[in-house]
């Protein structure tokens, strides 16, 4: 490779086009991988990594920090590459979909029973998004415990938060695709969470003049019940604008990161010692009359093979085998789960006979649980003051410190523990006392609605969060502290609101020890 | 220094080497080992066997091993059930195991399965490629194969049962008699006839199991099953309900069952329907009168009996009247007339007019005459010396009265307890006064209610019954209404 076959001035053209045609494969060959075998020196590493659309997202060099997996735990990277699964399966899958409610069931059953491994790709699809979902939730939770949202990277902290918004919309918009009744009443359920400000229009008797409950819900269903427009509407979505978006965002999201300089980690100070392969390093000191640009480095004049003194390896190869290891780990979990255990399709859906319980997708079943208090509180405020809050981190904790570190700043651990015993013991002591004791509507039933939209397990249970993360704020004098504290609470009262809504609710919303103890209909 | 990539190379060598053995193990498992393909595979060997002849070795060597499947779009049904029963339309298939044996001929001949499919008449899964999903007893699918023995009951689907050949609908027959037998129609509805106690049975035979009740069955949850049980002690299936233990056989509550697995309002095309489905969907629109006799059995048997005792019904905490007996010698035909047509408000017993229980005026005619004409009224009616003119009476000293003789038993201000209520508005429009003196004057037969004026004159006057019958008039009275309401609750409440 490298050398140019002459071309011999007094050949023929015919020749010349037979001597083509026989190196075609070689010249193709060239086309298509340009070096042609793999880079051995860290110039053709380099132009490895930037000379390819797709690896050119990465930077040339990958701090050691970044590579550790103890750092990400790859979770950032499990949601991406389990979006690449859904991508690919969920394009399989729409090759045998019918959105219609008359054929939508029935196209299901044929992929399940017909189509060859059918059953196996919807496998993959349907636990590809539980991973996904999964993934982006434990990746906020990383990216907040090693505060890697703060300064410069509160944009993308944002765009992550859209992210996951995005994530759990696909999922919800894939829910109702089957047309089963486990699709039906779920969706019925989400669309009545929708419908929650009724609630409190309904209390105030503005309903009639002034219901935007109303209108969510029919925009989310195209009609007031689930029925083919809604099921056109959510394939739409599924299919086009969400994945569409996603795309859209998550571009972004990897965009940020390289313009923010990496995966946060701390900065080693320049000229001084830092530890990286077990022994203490001199760390990298850029001489202040050089400019130190990409190409600087890839020309030659770079730092020495694997132990460069900023502590960076090259990214071919060492960044791309862990995304490798990364992907083929997504999709080894994802088919060892679909191979033993299939996604759930029930009756065909049946508008007359309700499911008891109708739930929600797990991860609406902590709203789901709050929403049974109260449906404009759960189903409204509590998740905007959620998602607000989120938002709000990397704006109001603006302290430099801490970043790339898991509890980086000095007591974090601390913290973190206390907020999860409290939000523990809140959470469940709410829903305790609430089983046990019931709430204002057993005790005064001819109680004003309002009171109860204003008091229920879920208003107070945001109080008393609120409360301990002030109550840190005051104590500790740290605002990453408070921040700390509330977001440990608000992911212990998810956690368990989603577990317990999952297990303990039987029929009627009531509580059960177990679903076996739920009679039978 | 450690190459910092080597965990992950590891990594990716072993979850590749799982991921691929898993992809391979899937796509054996999927393309290779489905229970259809080994099916065809067992079943080409019986061809094999029976391939003795020229015809039997053309038919083994075109066997392909292919997913085989009767497609109904008028009937919404894609069957895949003859992937696995492979021979049921080869006449040598009689000595084979299930599934590859030959379907009973004489049905396919009337009913070619690529005009029917299977399911329409077997109910399951067609689209199932395994027999546990097919079956679906245990699999989210409203309708499972039925059973052998209950598969007639899907004939009414395009059939009127009384036309087709009755050896062939044994148990459906029979279900219908038990129907009649046991008097359902007195609770249920059917084709808008029959009472309101209990649910209508229209589409019984499409309902599934979500809609029922399964807390005190057994597993595996059936239709059938849960209608058998039920059968046979409905409270101990429906805790609390109402219904009255129709008292049969096994035998009989699966006949019970099988006609009520046949109460199916399918939509199928009219060309699937037979001439004489129609004809009965016609004649359901003008129903035609039905003898007396058949209709109190049918309507009114369940509570009432024979209508000759009154006696105290414990589930209703309440008298059920003897009807054919002194009441009816007593009563004037428009008297029944309207206590059928009206019913009583406030207790079990429902309005009969067409718009309610669905009898037709000539129908509720002639079960008044047939009341009237019962053995035990007969015998009583020259006791009912209706002639005698009933006096003016006083009403307060007709409370007096009814508070010694009869609130006992006809409660307060007569709300009704042991005996019936008395103040019930559609009772009193009825009953004229001549009806409720010799009442109270002979009693009723048969019934605890005595006799309060002897033969011979001891007991009541005539105008002592005349002031209780003013009392009773005065009940109806809105002036009344609130005491009556007070006194209703005061009752309720004492109990």
């Amino acid at each position: 490779m490298g050398t140019t076959a002459t071309i011999p001035e007094k050949t023929s053209a015919t020749q010349e086009f037979l001597d083509n045609l026989r190196q075609l494969p070689r010249n193709l060959k060239d086309a298509w991988f340009r070096l042609g075998r793999l880079p051995e020196s860290e110039r053709e590493e380099s132009q490895a990594t930037f000379h390819n659309l797709f690896l050119h997202l990465h930077s040339v060099r990958v701090h050691l920090r970044t590579l550790r997996p103890s750092l990400t735990l790859g979770l950032g990277l499990i949601a991406t590459f389990s979006f690449l699964v859904l991508v690919i399966t969920g394009l399989l899958l729409m090759i045998y979909y019918k959105p219609s409610t008359a054929l939508a069931y029935q196209s299901m059953k044929d992929i399940h029973y017909v189509v060859a491994t059918g059953r196996f790709i919807r496998n993959i699809h349907r636990w590809a998004a539980h991973i996904m979902v999964i993934a982006v939730f434990a990746h906020m939770a990383r990216v907040f415990f090693t505060a890697s949202y703060k300064k410069p990277r509160e944009f993308n902290w944002l765009v992550g938060l859209g992210l996951l918004v995005l994530t759990l919309a696909l999922s919800f918009t894939g829910y109702l695709l089957p047309y089963d009744q486990l699709a039906y009443w779920a969706t019925t359920i989400g669309a009545n969470i929708a419908n929650s400000p009724r609630e409190l229009t309904d209390a105030l008797g503005i309903t009639p003049y002034f219901d935007p409950g109303g209108f969510q819900k029919r925009l989310l269903l195209g009609a007031n019940t689930v029925g083919e427009d809604s099921l056109i509407r959510f394939y739409v979505l599924h299919v086009f604008i969400l994945p569409l978006l996603l795309v859209i965002l998550l571009s972004v999201h990897f965009w940020r990161i390289r313009k923010d300089g990496g995966l946060a980690r701390p900065e080693d100070p320049p000229g001084g010692l830092a530890e990286w392969g077990g022994k203490l390093h001199r760390v990298f000191e850029p001489l202040a009359t050089k400019t130190y640009g990409l190409m600087a480095v890839v020309r030659g004049r770079r730092p020495p093979v694997n132990r460069g003194p900023e502590g960076t390896v090259m990214s071919w190869p060492h960044l791309l085998w862990a995304e490798l290891a990364v992907l083929m780990l997504t999709i080894a979990v994802t088919l060892v789960l679909s191979f033993y255990i299939d996604a759930p399709l029930k009756e065909i859906a049946n508008p007359a006979v309700p499911e008891n319980p109708a739930k929600a997708p797990w991860y609406f079943l902590g709203l789901q649980e709050l929403v049974s208090y109260s449906a404009f509180m759960g189903g409204l405020v509590i998740p905007t003051i959620a998602v607000l809050g989120l938002a709000l981190i990397p704006f109001l904790d603006r302290r430099p410190g801490g970043e790339g570190l898991w509890f980086g700043t000095p007591g974090e651990r601390t913290v973190a523990w206390q907020s999860l015993l409290f939000g523990l013991v809140c959470t469940v002591g709410l829903l305790a006392f609430t089983v046990n004791f019931g709430w204002l509507r057993n005790w005064f039933p001819e109680i004003h609605q309002l009171w109860i939209i204003a008091i229920n397990p879920g208003s107070i249970l945001v109080l008393l969060f609120a409360g301990w993360s002030l109550w840190t704020l005051k104590r500790k004098n740290s605002v990453r502290l408070a921040a700390v504290a509330l977001f440990t609470c608000f992911l212990v009262g998810f956690v368990v609101l989603t577990y317990f809504a999952t297990v303990h609710r039987g029929p009627n919303w009531q509580f059960y020890w177990w679903p076996s103890q739920w009679p039978v209909h | 220094m450690k190459d910092p990539s080597r965990l992950y190379r590891w990594m990716l060598l072993w979850t590749s080497l799982v991921a691929l053995g898993f992809l391979l193990a899937a796509a054996v498992r999927e393309n290779l080992l489905a229970e259809w393909q080994q099916r065809q595979r067992a079943y080409r060997k019986l061809l094999a066997e029976k391939a003795t002849d020229a015809r039997g070795r053309e038919l083994l060597r075109n066997f392909r091993i292919e997913l085989r499947q009767v497609s109904v779009p008028a009937l919404g049904a894609v069957d895949r059930c003859v992937s696995c029963h492979v021979g049921i339309d080869d006449p040598r298939m009689t000595d084979v195991p299930q599934p590859y044996r030959l379907h009973p001929v004489e049905i396919l001949e009337h009913h070619p399965v690529d005009r029917y499919g299977c399911t329409i008449c077997h109910q399951g899964q067609g689209a199932a490629t395994n027999f546990h999903d097919a079956k679906a007893e245990d699999a989210y699918w409203d309708y499972p194969l039925l059973p052998r023995e209950l598969t007639q009951a899907t004939c009414m689907t395009c059939h009127d049962v009384s036309r087709l050949p009755p050896q062939d609908v044994t148990l459906v027959l029979e279900g219908m008699r038990l129907y009649e037998q046991k008097s359902c129609g007195s609770c249920h509805k059917l084709q808008g006839r029959g009472g309101a106690l209990g649910p209508a049975l229209d589409n019984e035979g499409l309902k599934t199991k979500h809609q029922l009740i399964l807390t005190n069955l057994k597993p595996p949850y059936t239709t059938w099953r849960w209608h058998q049980a039920h059968f046979r002690d409905p409270a101990g299936i429906v805790p609390g309900s109402q219904m009255k233990n129709p008292t049969v056989t096994e035998r009989e509550a699966l006949a019970l069952t099988a006609y009520m697995l046949s109460l199916r309002q399918r939509d199928v095309p009219e060309s699937y329907l037979a001439p004489d489905k129609i004809a009965q969907k016609f004649r359901a629109l003008s129903p035609q009168p039905q003898p007396a006799e058949q209709l109190y059995r049918m309507y009114c048997f369940a509570c009432h009996g024979d209508g000759t005792y009154g006696r105290w019904e414990k589930t209703f905490q309440r008298f059920i009247p003897a009807i054919r007996g002194t009441l009816a010698a007593t009563a004037t035909r428009e008297y029944l007339e309207t206590q059928i047509a009206q019913g009583r408000p406030g207790t079990q017993m429902p309005p009969w007019h067409s718009q309610a229980g669905g009898l037709l005026p000539k129908e509720i005619t002639a079960l008044a005459d047939y009341l009237r004409a019962s053995p035990a009224a007969r015998s009583a009616r020259d006791l009912a010396a209706r002639s005698r003119p009933v006096a003016r009476g006083d009403a307060a000293r007709g409370q007096m009265l009814f508070l010694r003789n009869c609130a006992g038993c006809h409660g307060v201000a007569g709300v009704g307890g042991v005996a019936p209520e008395l103040a019930n508005p559609v009772f009193l429009r009825a009953a004229d006064d001549s009806f409720l003196a010799t009442t109270i004057r002979n009693g009723r037969a048969a019934t605890a209610m005595p006799a309060f004026q002897r033969p011979d004159g001891a007991g009541l006057s005539d105008a002592e019954i005349a002031d209780i019958i003013a009392f009773l008039r005065s009940l109806e009275s809105p002036s009344q209404q609130t005491a009556q309401a007070q006194d209703k609750s005061r009752a309720g409440g004492s109990q």
